[in-house]
C-alpha cells in the first residue's frame, strides 16, 4: 500500500500543471464555503451578545398577573424574590436591569409607525450610558423628563427630528388604550430589522403611561459576562426560584426540549411562547413568573443561520459536482494518456485492485490537498478581514465583535465538507479507475495515443 | 335695622323655596346611565344586521369593511363574520363566555381575541357592536349642560371603575328629551382625548330597544382618520342556536 501511495503521489507531482489546476479548483470551493460557515458560525453569537447590551440582559424574568377578568397581565411589583433567588443563582447583583416594554404606535405630523418602546431611566442607567451610541442629540440632554430615544430610520419615517414632540399611543398594562407626549432628544444608527425593536423612553412618564406604579416595571434583566453561560445562569435561576417556594412556569420536560436556547425556534422562541401559553391556561393568585433568555428573543435569527449553513452546503455540493465533472474528464484523460503504462504495471505484476487503487488514491491525495489549501486560505482571510475595524455605530455592528468581523468555523461543520470533497472526488475518480483496471495488458501495449 | 332683617330673611326664604326646584331640574344620572344600558340591552331578543364601514385615512385609498353582526345579549353572545374586503371574507369573532375567538378561513383555525380589537383597519371595533354596562364599568364623575346642534344634552363625564375598560374616562353627550347619546368622546388615563363618536340616527330593534343606524367615529390621535358606519338589513328574528358556534362560522366558510 505504501509503494501505491508513493507511486500516486509520484504520478500528481508529474503532472503539476494539471494537478494545480484541478487543487485549485477544490481549494476555491472549499475556500468560499468555509468563509460563509466561519461568517455564519460567529453571525449568531455576535448578534446574541450585542443584542444581550440592548434588550439588557441574557437572562429575563417576567412576573404574571391574573387581571380581574382573568386575563394575565405582565407586571413586576415587588423583585425581592427575584432578587433573593438571583443571589443564591450566583448572578451579579451589579449586572441586573429592570426594564418595562410596550408595544406603541409613536405619531407625527400625519405619519405614524409601530415601535416597541423600552424605558429607560437615562439619568442613572451607566450600563445604557455606555451602550447607547447616539447619532444625532446629547445623551446628557436624554435626563429631561419625557425623553425618547428613535432609530434615524424610524424618525425618518415620521418626518421628526430631535427636539419634536410625538404623540406615543399604546395599552397599559391592562389593556386600556392611552396616549401621551414624548420629546425626541436623541436618535441611533439605523438598526435594520431592530429599528422597530429598539427605542428608549423615559421610564417615569412610560410607566405612567402602562399604568405602572413609579416602581413597577415588567422586566427583570440580568447581564453576564460570558454568552456561553446564559442557559446555565437561566436553569440555576429557575431553580432558586422553585426552591424558595416563588410560583414560576415551567414547561413540561418533553415541551422544553429542543425549544430551549439555541434550538429555539420561530417566533419569540418556542420556549417564550410556549411559557406565554400556559399564562393564558393556567389560574394562580398574586404574580407568577417565567424565566427566559435572550436566545428566545433571537430565535429568528437562529433561523437565518440555519439556512446560511444550508445555502452553503448545497453551494459546496454544486460547486463541488461541477468540479466532479472537471475531475470525471480529467481522470478520462489521463488513463487515455497513461494507457501504455498502465499496461506496463499491469504486465509488471500489478493487480487490477491495485490499479484502481492507484487511481483512487491520487484523487484523494488531490481532494486532500486542495481542501487543506482551502482552509488554510480562507483561515487567511479569515484573519485578514478581521483586522479591519468597521465601527460600532451602525446597523451592521450587530453583526460584529466589537466593529470587528469574527468568525467561527464549527469542526464538526469543517470535517463534513472535507469528507464530503473526499467523497465526490472519489465518486468522479472511480469510474474512469475502474476502466483503467479492466484494461487487458497486451491491448493497452499495442495502444498508440 | 329691622327692615334689613327682614329682608334678608325674605330672601333667605325665597332661596331655600327656590333651591328644591332647582334640583329638581337636574336629573337622576345614574338612572340615565342604567336607561341608557337598558336601551342597548335586548335581552332574549336577538338581533342581527349589516354594518358597512367606510374609513378614511389621509393620503390613502377609502376602505370598505362589511360585517355580519348576531347578537343575543340573554346569553351574552356575540358573532361578527367579516363580508368585505374580499381578503377577509370568512373571518369572524365569536364571543362565547368570557373567550374572544377570531377565526381563520385560510388556516381553519380558532385564535385568542379581543373585544378591543378594531374591525379591520377601520376606527370601529368589536365592543361597538356589543351590549355596553356602562354603570357597571363606571362610575360618574361630572355632569354638565351643552348642546349638539338643536339638541339640548347632559354631558355626562364619567371614569372608568377598573383598567381594564377600553378608556380611562368617556364623554356622553345624551339628549335631554330622550335618552340617546348623540356623542361620546373617549380620553386615555393622560387625559388626551383620544376618539369621539357621533351617533346621528337611531333605530328602533324592538320596542324601547335603539342601536345606532349611523355612527361617525373619528380618530382624535390621527388627525383626518375617521370610519363612518350604517346599519342595514336589521332583524330581530329568533336565530338558531347553532348561529353561536364554532361549527357554524367554519361551517359559514
Amino acid at each position: 500500500m505504501g509503494t501505491i501511495a508513493k507511486t500516486a503521489l509520484k504520478n500528481l507531482n508529474r503532472q503539476k500543471k494539471r494537478s494545480f489546476l484541478l487543487g485549485g479548483a477544490i481549494a476555491f470551493g472549499i475556500m468560499i464555503v468555509t468563509l460563509i460557515n466561519g461568517f455564519a458560525g460567529a453571525f449568531l453569537g455576535n448578534i446574541s451578545s450585542n443584542l444581550a447590551g440592548l434588550f439588557s440582559g441574557h437572562v429575563f424574568v417576567e412576573g404574571v398577573e391574573k387581571s380581574a377578568s382573568n386575563k394575565p397581565i405582565s407586571v413586576i411589583r415587588d423583585d425581592a424574590p427575584i432578587l433573593a433567588a438571583a443571589a443564591t443563582a450566583g448572578l451579579d447583583s451589579n449586572t441586573i436591569l429592570r426594564r418595562s416594554g410596550a408595544d406603541a404606535t409613536i405619531v407625527f405630523s400625519g405619519k405614524r409607525t409601530s415601535q416597541s418602546l423600552i424605558s429607560a431611566d437615562f439619568a442613572s442607567d451607566s450600563y445604557l450610558a455606555k451602550h447607547l451610541s447616539l447619532k444625532a442629540g446629547k445623551y446628557e440632554d436624554l435626563s429631561k423628563p419625557g425623553s425618547l430615544v428613535l432609530s434615524e430610520k424610524i424618525a425618518k419615517k415620521i418626518k421628526a427630528e430631535v427636539g419634536d414632540k410625538v404623540l406615543v399611543q399604546l395599552k397599559t398594562i391592562n389593556g386600556q388604550n392611552n396616549v401621551g407626549e414624548l420629546t425626541l432628544r436623541g436618535l441611533t444608527y439605523d438598526m435594520g430589522i431592530f429599528s422597530n425593536m429598539l427605542a428608549y423612553a423615559d421610564k417615569t412618564v412610560l410607566n405612567e403611561l402602562l399604568a405602572l406604579g413609579p416602581n413597577e416595571y415588567t422586566m427583570f434583566g440580568v447581564l453576564l459576562g460570558d454568552l456561553k453561560e446564559t442557559e446555565k445562569a437561566a436553569t440555576a435561576l429557575t431553580a432558586a426560584l422553585k426552591a424558595q417556594g416563588t410560583p414560576i412556569f415551567e414547561l413540561k420536560s418533553e415541551e422544553a426540549k429542543g425549544s430551549a436556547g439555541a434550538s429555539a425556534t420561530t417566533g419569540m422562541g418556542s420556549r417564550y411562547a410556549k411559557l406565554a401559553k400556559l399564562a393564558k391556561q393556567e389560574s394562580w393568585a398574586g404574580t407568577k413568573y417565567r424565566v427566559f433568555t435572550i436566545n428566545d428573543m433571537i430565535s429568528q435569527i437562529e433561523e437565518i443561520v440555519r439556512v446560511i449553513n444550508t445555502v452553503s452546503l448545497v453551494i459546496l455540493v454544486v460547486l463541488f459536482l461541477i468540479i466532479m465533472i472537471g475531475i470525471s474528464n480529467t481522470f478520462r484523460m489521463v488513463m487515455y494518456e497513461r494507457i501504455r503504462e498502465i499496461g506496463t504495471i499491469r504486465s509488471l505484476g500489478m493487480q487490477r485492485p491495485a490499479v484502481l487503487r492507484l487511481f483512487l488514491l491520487e484523487a484523494i491525495f488531490l481532494a486532500a490537498g486542495g481542501a487543506v489549501a482551502g482552509f488554510l486560505v480562507s483561515g487567511l482571510i479569515m484573519l485578514i478581514l478581521s483586522l479591519f475595524d468597521f465601527g460600532t455605530g451602525t446597523f451592521f455592528s450587530l453583526f460584529m465583535k466589537n466593529g470587528h468581523l469574527s468568525f467561527f468555523v464549527p469542526p464538526a461543520t469543517a470535517i463534513g465538507n472535507f469528507l464530503i470533497v473526499l467523497a465526490l472526488s472519489i465518486l468522479a475518480a472511480f469510474f474512469p479507475a475502474r476502466r483503467a483496471s479492466r484494461l487487458d495488458p497486451a491491448v493497452a501495449l499495442r495502444t498508440t495515443k | 335695622m329691622r327692615t334689613r332683617t327682614l329682608g334678608a330673611a325674605l330672601a333667605a326664604l325665597l332661596l331655600i323655596a327656590a333651591a328644591p326646584a332647582s334640583l329638581a331640574a337636574e336629573p337622576d344620572f345614574k338612572a340615565m346611565l342604567a336607561e341608557l344600558d337598558a336601551i342597548d340591552d335586548f335581552g332574549a331578543t336577538d338581533f342581527t344586521g349589516i354594518f358597512t364601514i367606510v374609513s378614511d385615512k389621509p393620503g390613502e385609498k377609502q376602505s370598505v369593511n362589511q360585517v355580519r353582526m348576531f347578537r343575543r345579549d340573554a346569553k351574552k353572545q356575540f358573532l361578527m363574520l367579516i363580508q368585505l374586503p374580499e381578503a377577509s371574507k370568512g373571518q369572524g369573532y365569536l364571543k362565547e363566555g368570557d373567550n374572544m375567538w377570531f377565526y381563520d378561513p385560510t388556516s381553519r383555525k380558532f385564535s385568542h381575541s379581543s373585544m378591543k380589537e378594531a374591525v379591520g383597519e377601520s376606527e370601529a371595533k368589536n365592543e361597538d357592536f356589543n351590549q355596553r354596562k356602562i354603570l357597571e364599568d363606571f362610575d360618574i364623575e361630572k355632569t354638565e349642560e351643552g348642546a349638539i346642534g338643536k339638541f339640548p344634552v347632559w354631558i355626562v363625564g364619567i371614569k372608568a371603575k377598573t383598567g381594564e375598560a377600553s378608556y380611562d374616562r368617556i364623554k356622553l353627550y345624551i339628549r335631554k328629551d330622550k335618552t340617546l347619546i348623540l356623542k361620546e368622546e373617549d380620553f386615555g388615563a393622560s387625559g388626551r382625548i383620544m376618539r369621539t363618536t357621533l351617533y346621528p340616527k337611531y333605530t328602533e330593534v324592538s320596542k324601547g330597544k335603539f342601536f345606532p343606524s349611523q355612527m361617525l367615529i373619528v380618530d382624535e390621535i390621527n388627525k383626518g382618520e375617521k370610519s363612518q358606519i350604517t346599519m342595514s338589513e336589521l332583524s330581530s328574528e329568533k336565530l338558531p342556536d347553532k348561529v353561536f358556534t364554532k361549527a357554524f362560522v367554519e361551517q359559514v366558510n
